[in-house]
């Protein structure tokens, strides 16, 4: 069901009238549990494809119902091995191609973020930090919620039962105004934002590709500009989806976790990922950085090491969230890149603290000069390494490294830190010197003004939803 | 919920303030011409459609009436060479319309064809006479000339605009009008507020292009294109352009010489008349491209298969193929264009506005208008 189909925006209406026309809880599950029903079969044109769907969450529950027969770590080990062997079939890695796969076609969108969720019911199950035992009708709404479904956010269990058909946030005036804003924010991300970049992306990049041969200086440019492009998609085609579904989520009385805090406002790597797609961020950092951690210390207990420790704990998480994102050799390069830039990040801070002295490098890392050169080291080792995304092939990505050898890529990669850290400073002291005028701004709150720039937000979607003509997709959904 | 209902409520009424103001205001600066009649839609730019193909899809209602008509199809050789007021300004009988259509395959003027049908009832369109002006550059599969990054591959630019607006939605066999065709002008009129911002999006593109390169447009003007002299270079370009065009083939597709004769097939069937103009090229293109000679043969078998039913003619103007007057590989200059559009003229003056005398040979192949020559019925 595309975003933007005037099926979505029926099957969204229709939804939120079901559930507000009665407050009965059961009934409100009820109408949750259908809406994610069909929100699944709208990806189906045969019932066979959701076949493997279903057997795939037919074993977590059983997983998780064994979990509370006996919380034995054993039990843990072979359920969550049992589930990963389930999951890696089921989206055709192509490093276990020998394997053999389902010899028919069906569905895989949105496995990924079951596949987490399953997991940490197990885990928590397992450790006793989910005692409430999970019904089969409230795993499906939970680990099938038509918000969270296709891409996150990925929200624990136990803030999804608080809320579970009892419509938490209560609409009033303006928390209902709050979740029509945001929809319609994330819309202007969507359709407008990441589509034009998209746009001007999707022409730029067969350039990087083709076989005809590019003068040197203008394919660093093109591969600067297209790797920028492909970042500012990403981030409003992700974060537009974000807000629609927790605006949605506020209309149907959920209150969904946040996925994004100004990600490229961050100075590192490491804060960079506790503001970019922030629940997988921190379901990484429960259930793999930290077990990981813990058995690293246990297994090399000096405190000498403990940083090192770290530092090879935050590659192999980075790695393998990395390689989470494909299936395909290309993304085994994205997670290196990924686990290279949290351990180098780490290394650096332990390195300066080391060097300096804490008090030293709090003043250094506080300094304007090095905040904007950190923020565009940051995005801009980002943005090339986002080159594994939409290169996704491994001969098309090794042809496309050799075309522009060590020069290249050195040189896209200042170019793309001075511009963003550029951006960065000028957006800055845009925002420092540019004061709303209070009198101005109580215009703007007025419920007319504000309803006015909503509709001109929605005017603007649609002029530029048929200006742009081909349908904007939703990127993650492939991940 | 009453919450959720009044806010929808403000939202819907804002934003149907906002619709009524914007279309409001598309009528002052867009006036809608009264009544219908023939269009030079080469001249897209200048309304509010803004581009042919979205003139033709959004505006063709105009041909609709129960004049008769000329109505040119092609590819914008057709659009360049064959200027709406300079054949007009030689044919009185009849309405003249250019619905040339700049990238055009056969598939795509079938589909122009199709669309002008879709607004008219069957006596409308035995007033019809269909110009279709090929060249060997339109003898492409859709599925070759279609495939940028922008677009599903295989869709042609009337395909993008039939869809854009929700008119029509894709199946397995192609477009089906979701809005039926005596309400086009209605569904536009809805549309005016969206092409109003569109066009201010396209106005402001214009202002950017004009302070980066000193022009509003990369199309180069009918002035500029009068002193234009292809280089060597940039006839070997050329080439190797239209190599890649077609698909990298030396041969053009017989699938596309099919669509054109079931085209002509069905106008005949239905009354329509049908002159098949053979449009020129540059002399040093004609002789250096692979594709001349499968075209001509086409284009003869087309002739042969359709030279004795009386309301189908051909014109070649092969005589008119002096390089200098010729901007680049296809597109005639402004001064060829008004000999073109006179020929052009002068053959409709005889097929269209002459009434029909059913006593004479029926005109089947006319080598140029200059000398008509009628071929006697085969016993």
């Amino acid at each position: 069901m595309s975003l933007i189909s005037p099926i979505f925006f029926a099957f969204v209406a229709a939804t939120i009238v079901a559930f507000h026309i009665s407050e009965s809880v059961p009934y409100r599950r009820v109408v949750l549990a259908a809406a994610n029903a069909i929100f699944i079969a709208s990806y189906l044109t045969d019932f066979t494809q959701v076949l493997p769907l279903f057997a795939f969450l037919a074993l977590g529950y059983a997983c998780v119902c064994t979990l509370y027969v006996r919380r034995a770590s054993v039990v843990l080990a072979l359920g969550v091995a049992a589930v990963l062997c389930s999951y890696i079939h089921l989206k055709r890695f192509s490093f276990f191609d020998d394997l053999g796969h389902l010899p028919f076609p069906y569905v895989t969108i949105g496995l990924s973020y079951i596949l987490f969720r399953i997991l940490h019911i197990m885990v928590d199950v397992r450790s006793g930090d989910l005692v409430e035992r999970i019904g089969p009708f409230a795993f499906f709404r939970y680990v099938c919620n038509f918000l969270c479904f296709v891409s996150g956010p990925i929200q624990r269990y136990q803030d999804f039962s608080e809320t579970d058909g009892k419509a938490a946030v209560k609409p009033d005036t303006s928390n209902v105004y709050g979740a029509f804003s945001r929809i319609v924010t994330g819309y202007v991300k969507f359709v407008i934002i990441a589509a034009t970049a998209d746009y001007a992306f999707t022409f730029l990049s067969p350039q990087l590709l083709q076989a005809a041969p590019v003068p040197f200086f203008k394919l660093c440019a093109i591969y600067a500009t297209a790797a920028s492009l492909y970042t500012v998609y990403l981030y409003f085609n992700f974060s537009g989806y974000m807000d629609i579904v927790i605006g949605i989520g506020g209309l149907l009385g959920q209150s969904l976790p946040e996925n994004f805090d100004k990600p490229f406002t961050a100075s590192s790597f490491l804060e960079f990922w506790q503001r970019w797609h922030m629940t997988l961020s921190q379901w990484f950092k429960f259930y793999l950085f930290n077990p990981l951690l813990m058995f690293l210390m246990a297994w090399l207990p000096s405190p000498a090491l403990t940083a090192y420790l770290g530092v090879l704990a935050f590659f192999i998480t980075f790695l393998v969230m990395g390689v989470w994102h494909g299936t395909t050799a290309v993304f085994v390069i994205y997670g290196f890149l990924m686990g290279a830039g949290a351990s180098i990040n780490k290394l650096w801070q332990e390195a300066c603290i080391k060097r300096l002295g804490k008090k030293r490098y709090r003043a250094l890392s506080g300094s304007t000069a090095y905040i904007y050169f950190a923020r565009g080291l940051t995005v801009g080792y980002f943005a090339l390494a986002l080159t594994c995304l939409w290169v996704t092939e491994l001969p098309q990505f090794t042809d496309l490294l050799v075309r522009l050898g060590v020069a290249g890529v050195l040189g896209t990669f200042v170019v793309l830190i001075a511009t963003f850290a550029m951006a960065a400073l000028a957006l800055d002291l845009i925002r420092e010197r540019v004061h709303i005028p209070l009198s101005l701004s109580a215009i703007q709150n007025g419920e007319i003004v504000r309803n006015l720039t909503l509709a001109s937000k929605m005017m603007a979607i649609v002029a530029v939803a048929t200006l742009l003509h081909k349908a904007p997709d939703f990127v993650y959904k492939a991940f | 919920m009453k919450h959720i209902l009044r806010q929808t409520a403000l939202t819907l009424l804002s934003f149907a303030f906002l619709y009524a103001l914007l279309g409001g205001a598309s009528f002052l600066v867009f006036l809608e011409p009264s009544g219908g009649g023939p269009r030079d839609f080469q001249a897209a730019e200048r309304t509010l459609y803004m581009t042919v193909p979205k003139y033709v899809v959004l505006g063709r209602s105009v041909l609709d009436n129960s004049d008769r008509k000329v109505i040119l199809v092609g590819a914008s050789n057709t659009g360049v060479g064959f200027r709406q007021a300079m054949v007009q300004a030689n044919l009185s009988c009849a309405g003249v319309s250019n619905l040339g259509m700049g990238g055009a395959n056969i598939s795509e003027v079938k589909q122009v064809i199709d669309l002008v049908h879709e607004v008219q009832n069957e006596q409308v369109r035995r007033l019809n006479t269909f110009v279709i002006g090929t060249w060997f550059g339109m003898f492409v599969d859709s599925d070759v000339r279609y495939a940028d990054a922008d677009r599903r591959r295989g869709e042609t630019d009337i395909d993008i605009e039939r869809y854009r607006y929700g008119f029509y939605r894709r199946t397995p066999d192609g477009a089906v009008a979701v809005l039926p065709p005596k309400w086009l002008d209605w569904g536009v009129t809805a549309l005016r507020p969206f092409l109003l911002f569109e066009k201010l999006a396209r106005q402001a593109r214009a202002g950017v292009n004009l302070v980066l390169t000193g022009r509003t447009s990369v199309q180069r003007t009918d002035d500029e294109r009068e002193s234009v002299v292809m280089s060597k270079r940039e006839q070997q370009e050329a080439l190797e352009y239209w190599k890649v065009s077609m698909g990298g083939k030396d041969e053009i597709s017989r699938a596309q010489v099919d669509v054109l004769k079931d085209a002509i097939e069905a106008l005949l069937g239905s009354d329509e008349k049908v002159v098949l103009v053979d449009l020129p090229i540059p002399a040093w293109h004609r002789d250096a491209s692979p594709y001349q000679r499968g075209y001509q043969e086409a284009l003869k078998d087309i002739v042969q298969q359709f030279g004795r039913r009386p309301n189908f003619v051909s014109l070649s103007m092969d005589d008119l193929d002096e390089n200098l007057d010729y901007s680049d590989e296809v597109h005639a200059k402004r001064h060829l264009a008004q000999v073109w559009s006179t020929r052009l003229a002068m053959v409709l003056n005889s097929f269209v506005c002459q009434e029909k005398d059913d006593t004479k040979p029926p005109v089947a192949t006319l080598q140029s208008s200059e000398r008509l020559s009628a071929v006697p019925k085969s016993n």
